[in-house]
């Protein structure tokens, strides 16, 4: 199952996340729809400590919606895959969506036939129930746990995606994206934009495809591995 | 009010990943459009992942007793080598939370 690894690299997120709710002052019944509803890691964290701050609705929305946009991205790389699908798979595949099944579902034959659909939805499922449940563990245990937040729980998410991406970098073009993307995430980070994933992602995909381009102009002379 | 806030959260991250792939929305992608799609992932883990790494609490961190950064590299060298999702973050986590321990 490749998702398995996943699931428990949210471990901590998962448990921050629950544990952060009940300490900005949610109830339990608040703090446990909020993975089961908006199903975000980092968007659910964000929007925690605004609500705990007290910060106006539009401030939570508006950054929910940062946070959140780079899944436009994600729909769109799917999509025509998937609006092919009858609703019911639509629907459940589209909420399932997350970075990490995004990740895994790079290969072209993902979500092509029913085994690979059903393979889908049970990797998306498995890491919905995860997340919730690690987020349970945080609602009940958060309060008899030292404070997580100064643990480094963030480096598990690097760390995740590290190993998802660093495999999946075999041309040119892709190791130009994941350099131009991260030497544009330093910096946007740096200078504190609310858009710096967003708008570092596409600059890594707009190099990526112009390296893309710039090969196949000047024929293959070397399409060697990297890794 | 939170509850409130919470289903217009849980609208907001729904719609983010569902619009694109609804069949109804006017849009046809071209082959180019495709191509430059697919570099989606990488580009978008990676502008997750680089800045966790190296900015420390809005500094750029590269010193040598920064665990994440000591941790990070072997994560990437272990992936570069195994590919395998387990082997890297096993090593690593075990890695990061000795320096954490002992830095």
């Amino acid at each position: 199952m490749d998702m398995m690894p996943l699931n428990l690299a949210v471990i901590p997120w998962g448990i921050l996340c629950g544990s952060l709710a009940i300490q900005k002052g949610f109830s339990v019944f608040e703090a446990l729809l909020m993975p089961l509803l908006v199903f975000a890691g980092s968007a659910q964290l964000v929007a925690t400590e605004l609500i705990g701050g007290n910060a106006p609705l539009a401030t939570i929305l508006f950054t929910t919606f940062i946070i959140s946009s780079r899944h436009f991205l994600y729909g769109l790389a799917l999509r025509d895959k998937m609006k092919v699908l009858p609703g019911k798979w639509r629907y459940s595949l589209g909420f399932l969506l997350t970075d990490e099944l995004f990740a895994l579902s790079a290969s072209r034959k993902a979500f092509k036939g029913r085994v690979r659909l059903l393979y889908a939805l049970a990797s998306g499922g498995s890491f919905y129930l995860c997340w919730l449940m690690w987020n349970v563990v945080g609602i009940f245990a958060g309060s008899f746990l030292p404070d997580l937040t100064t643990l480094g729980l963030d480096f598990a998410i690097a760390v995740t995606f590290i190993a998802l991406v660093i495999p999946s970098i075999k041309s040119i073009p892709v190791l130009v994206t994941v350099i131009i993307a991260g030497v544009c995430s330093i910096a946007f980070k740096l200078l504190n934009w609310e858009l710096d994933l967003v708008i570092s992602s596409l600059l890594g995909m707009s190099a990526g495809y112009i390296t893309l381009q710039f090969q196949q102009a000047n024929k293959p002379l070397y399409k060697g591995e990297v890794t | 009010m939170t509850l409130m806030t919470i289903l217009l959260m849980a609208l907001i991250t729904f719609s983010t990943r569902y619009l694109f792939i609804h069949p109804s929305i006017p849009l046809k992608l071209g082959s180019k459009v495709i191509s430059f799609l697919n570099f989606s992932a990488p580009a978008v883990l990676t502008a997750i992942w680089v800045p966790i790494i190296f900015v420390r609490e809005g500094q750029l961190s590269l010193s040598l007793t920064n665990p994440y950064l000591i941790a990070a590299t072997l994560a990437v060298i272990v992936a570069a080598k195994t590919k395998s999702i387990y082997f890297t973050l096993f090593s690593s986590m075990t890695v990061f939370v000795a320096l954490q321990l002992f830095l």
